[in-house]
């Protein structure tokens, strides 16, 4: 009896089940109560669904009866889910409303300071393809970076200065560790480059401060390579120069890739054709061999590996102001850089990075019967991890450790002195996202040093608002700190850390092929090393120097205004003083410019498979102490500074590529500063040479041939 | 041991077999390639994807409705004004999960490589050095994969088109690849019946191909 009942019941049930339809209505909005037309709304696990229509309404009929789950989905919306029991013949839903997700293309990104070349990101300043085919740059790293606002150029040197800060200021990273000696070794007055082939990274970040406490031990700025992940196919690379010539090869599949490549550089050829100012005994003269190789670990797990030695030199005779002599001087130097980092993402939304990196510079200099070597040793280590709380909530960890020795040796005299420093560095970086359009960014970087003995603390704090739908506002603020340079630690190893504070304003606007970035900024230097005596013997070391600078500086950049052209315009304006070095007042110094004016502009023509370009930069002069005048330093300023150069691609085929470019084409005298002799001649008068250019131009000559068996190519044409 | 895999291999066999003949699932699909077939807006394109999306959700062990709605997203970002970086790499996210279901199909294979072409189409000056060759070769590999899938060798006919046109070359290889993709179609349309689908899409680019030929 009962076993009929139950069996009619289901029967009946069943019967009802197959029957009846359920009409589901509602109405989806967003957080502003906005309606919310596209959102994706479904019985689970059922193919009964539909979607929102433009005032946010929807409806749909389902057969399924009982417990239901109702699932709202939508592209960068959290998805919601809601239990349904589907009895009735209409069910009306209570309005949903669907929380948007804050990621990375949506929200606000915190751009004081930063500038960031990559494809990828949308607040991108400058791509990596700029850096090649930037005129004045001749393929040099910091010679693209010298376009952009926050930077002065200083043509004898080569390195990069950022707002009123010389160039050891500026911190050099390859993925994320520390590089020593960055840049080529060189004699004063010629100037260097970077060692590191740009070709190497996929993107940088660049910043002029206020910078993640991330990063250490640069009072001014931050510059981060990020080297490229997987290579895509095996090629192989020649390049031929006028000064010189290389070959790159690389093995890829999906889940490795190795390239090496070997170059030799010598200036002398390219010398004995264009007279030069300076009287090379031998030109500048350098080989390098580099391997880099990445592979796949895991699911979503990547190794790099890094390593490049290099050797290099160049012998010339260096004129004395007020005398027929002159010096002879004869530099020696091998350079070694290695590293490997890994990082993966893990379980619970962490993602870890380990790495370490080793460089090793050695410099064997004659000047006149001076014998110096000199040899600098960085060995860092590092880990951090980032843990996604939320979509609005992350942090960071990180531990560095640091091993530096340095030595220098008078080789005649058997003299020698040097240092070995651990320094070790803890940090954290806290974002929290509001909402959508503004977020907080604070963090803290501690850190200790064994030579100077001192432990500090150094707190930094970003802050980003959006502004209407493409312009945003950041402030952000932080302290600084970073150990005096290598040859006045060896001298005193009692000197502290040199310090600086940060504040800094930023405006971006980003619109479809439009930047403009407008940045002002003021930042504080105090313990700056001073010293008695001169630049080459300096005495009685100290940390007495202080200092300020302040200023403002525009970039805009243009893709779409005229057609096939694209160009950059940079103003930037720095007011600084400092008391250092020999200086023992406040004065500006000799590297910071106050205005800096440049312009980049490259036009693409189609017929012609040809790109051309132009890059003007201008300063309005250096300032240097002219011991005629009278006994204040920095008394006198230079004329201004002027470049303009020019350079053509020329692509006949997608595998080859021809460059042309002139530095200077006006062939203006620009004069960086002058060397006075230490005494007055018969008249009474300090003799002086000028501080100038090796030649009026430059011109370099190169063709870039890839040769890869295109495996698809062949396939196809077996097909 | 060894029976008990074969027992389970028999088994996931079935359930494979049980679900492509699932007649609810083949009605749904028919249903949302049909109305992609016709797309008038934007707001039409994103209810067929959305379609799409429903039914990858429910069966979570086909490819294709995953593979449709990439496909219907990448054409979507080609012929209306949205953000198609933002459409692209949404196609490509999808793609990837088809390819998790189904590893090593060619045509999941071809239709990443159409996305990334997308994207290289949004800024060729500086996205070409990278990511042309990243599109190659996909095509190369989808061609490989299945020699008989015209949208492989119709893909990369118009990456070389492209690339003619780029760098001011003959469009001589397009077309030689345009022809074949053309006799691959024609095959294909010998086996299409009135429940058919795998994916047929294709044909008219190839001929778009073609038409520069003469």
């Amino acid at each position: 009896m009962n076993g009929q009942l139950y069996l009619t019941a289901l029967f009946f049930f069943f019967h009802l089940g197959v029957s009846s339809q359920t009409l589901i209505t509602g109405k989806i909005l967003d957080e502003k109560g906005q309606a919310l037309p596209g959102v994706n709304v479904f019985i689970k696990g059922s193919f009964d669904g539909t979607s929102s229509s433009i005032d946010g309404s929807y409806e749909f009929e389902t057969s399924l009866q009982g417990k239901q789950t109702l699932v709202f989905k939508f592209l960068s919306f959290k998805t919601q889910e809601l239990e349904l029991n589907c009895e009735q013949s209409e069910i009306t839903v209570p309005d949903i409303q669907l929380v948007e997700l804050i990621t990375e293309m949506n929200a606000v990104t915190i751009s004081a300071g930063a500038m960031q070349a990559s494809d990828e990101s949308k607040s991108v300043i400058l791509k990596p393809l700029d850096i090649v085919t930037t005129p004045s740059a001749m393929g040099d790293i910091m010679g693209a970076f010298q376009t952009l606002p926050g930077t002065s150029t200083v043509g004898n040197d080569g390195r990069l200065f950022v707002r009123g800060g010389d160039a050891s200021e500026v911190g050099i990273y390859i993925d994320g560790m520390k590089v020593g000696n960055a840049y080529g070794s060189t004699a004063g007055n010629v100037p260097t480059r970077t060692r590191f082939n740009p070709n190497l990274f996929k993107g940088t970040f660049f910043s002029t401060g206020g910078y993640s406490a991330e990063y250490g031990q640069a009072l001014s700025s931050a510059l981060a390579l990020n080297t490229k992940d997987l290579s895509i196919r095996n090629q192989g690379d020649l390049s031929l120069m006028t000064v010189g010539g290389g070959y790159s090869h690389t093995l890829a599949n999906e889940r490795q890739s190795i390239t090496a490549s070997a170059n030799y550089f010598n200036l002398g050829p390219y010398q004995e054709l264009i007279k030069q100012n300076l009287d090379f005994e031998k030109a500048p003269e350098s080989w390098d061999v580099e391997m880099a190789a990445q592979k796949k670990t895991g699911k979503n797990g990547l190794l790099k590996v890094m390593a490049r030695t290099e050797a290099g030199g160049m012998k010339l005779w260096q004129p004395l102001p007020g005398s027929e002599n002159r010096v002879f001087i004869d530099l020696k130097n091998n350079y070694t850089y290695a590293q490997a980092n890994w990082r993966s993402a893990l379980k619970n939304d962490w993602m870890i990075f380990t790495g370490f990196s080793y460089s090793k510079n050695k410099d064997r200099i004659t000047y006149d019967s001076l014998k110096v070597e000199r040899e600098s040793e960085l060995l860092h280590f590092k880990a951090t991890g980032i843990k996604d709380f939320s979509d609005r909530f992350s942090a960071k960890f990180g531990v560095e450790h640091f091993v530096h020795p340095f030595s220098e040796k008078l080789v005649k005299e058997n003299q020698s002195r040097a240092f070995n420093d651990h320094e070790t560095y803890l940090f954290t970086e806290w974002d929290y996202y509001f909402n959508k359009n503004l977020v907080l960014r604070t963090g803290l970087r501690a850190g200790n040093s064994e030579v100077s003995d001192e432990t500090w603390i150094d707190p930094r704090i970003s802050l980003a608002y959006q502004l209407g739908e493409k312009g945003q506002l950041s402030v952000a603020a932080g302290k600084f700190h970073q150990l005096p340079e290598e040859n006045y630690r060896v001298l005193n190893q009692n000197l502290k850390n040199t310090e600086s504070n940060h504040l800094i304003l930023n405006y971006l606007y980003s619109k479809e092929g439009y930047t403009f970035r407008a940045e002002t900024f003021y930042k504080t230097y105090d313990q700056l090393v001073t010293f008695q005596g001169t630049a080459q013997n300096p005495e009685s070391l100290a940390n007495m120097g202080a200092g300020y600078a302040k200023g403002i500086d525009f970039f805009f950049r243009d893709r779409k205004t005229f057609k096939e052209t694209d160009y950059w315009v940079t103003y930037s304006f720095v007011d600084s003083k400092r008391s250092f070095h020999q200086y023992q007042t406040q004065v500006q110094p000799s590297f910071a410019p106050r205005h800096n004016f440049s312009l980049v502009v490259k036009h693409f023509i189609s017929p012609l498979k040809s790109q051309i370009g132009a890059s003007f930069a201008y300063n309005d002069g250096y300032t240097y102490t002219d011991p005629n005048v009278d006994n204040s330093k920095m008394n006198s300023k230079t004329k201004y500074f002027q470049n303009l150069s020019i350079s053509w691609s020329y692509l006949p085929k997608p595998n080859l590529i021809i460059h042309l470019a002139c530095s200077n084409v006006l062939g203006r005298d620009n004069v960086f500063g002058y060397t006075f002799s230490p005494s007055t001649n018969d008249q009474g008068v300090f003799e002086s040479i000028p501080n100038g250019q090796l030649a009026p131009r430059f011109l370099f000559l190169g063709v870039f041939l890839t040769l890869s068996k295109d495996k698809t190519a062949n396939n196809l044409n077996n097909l | 041991m060894k029976k008990t895999i074969l027992t389970l291999a028999a088994f996931l066999m079935w359930i494979t077999v049980a679900s492509a003949n699932d007649p609810a699932y083949e009605a749904a699909m028919q249903k949302q390639i049909k109305a992609m077939n016709s797309i008038p807006d934007l707001a039409t394109s994103q209810q067929v994807t959305n379609g799409f999306l429903r039914i990858a959700e429910a069966k979570n062990e086909e490819w294709l409705p995953l593979y449709y709605a990439a496909y219907n997203q990448i054409i979507a970002a080609f012929r209306f004004e949205v953000d198609k970086d933002q459409y692209f790499d949404q196609a490509i996210e999808l793609v990837r999960k088809a390819d998790a279901i189904a590893p090593g199909n060619s045509e999941i294979t071809a239709l990443h490589g159409y996305a990334i072409m997308g994207k290289l189409s949004v800024d060729p000056a500086s996205r070409g050095q990278e990511m042309s060759p990243q599109a190659m070769q996909l095509f190369g590999k989808a061609i490989n994969q299945d020699r008989d899938n015209p949208r492989a060798v119709t893909l990369m006919a118009q990456m070389e088109l492209g690339m003619a046109q780029f760098f001011g070359s003959g469009p001589e290889k397009a077309c030689g690849m345009a022809r074949m993709a053309l006799e691959i179609f024609e095959k294909e349309e010998a086996k299409l019946t009135e429940s058919y689908i795998l994916p047929t899409w294709g044909k008219s680019l190839a001929e778009e191909v073609s038409s520069k030929c003469n």
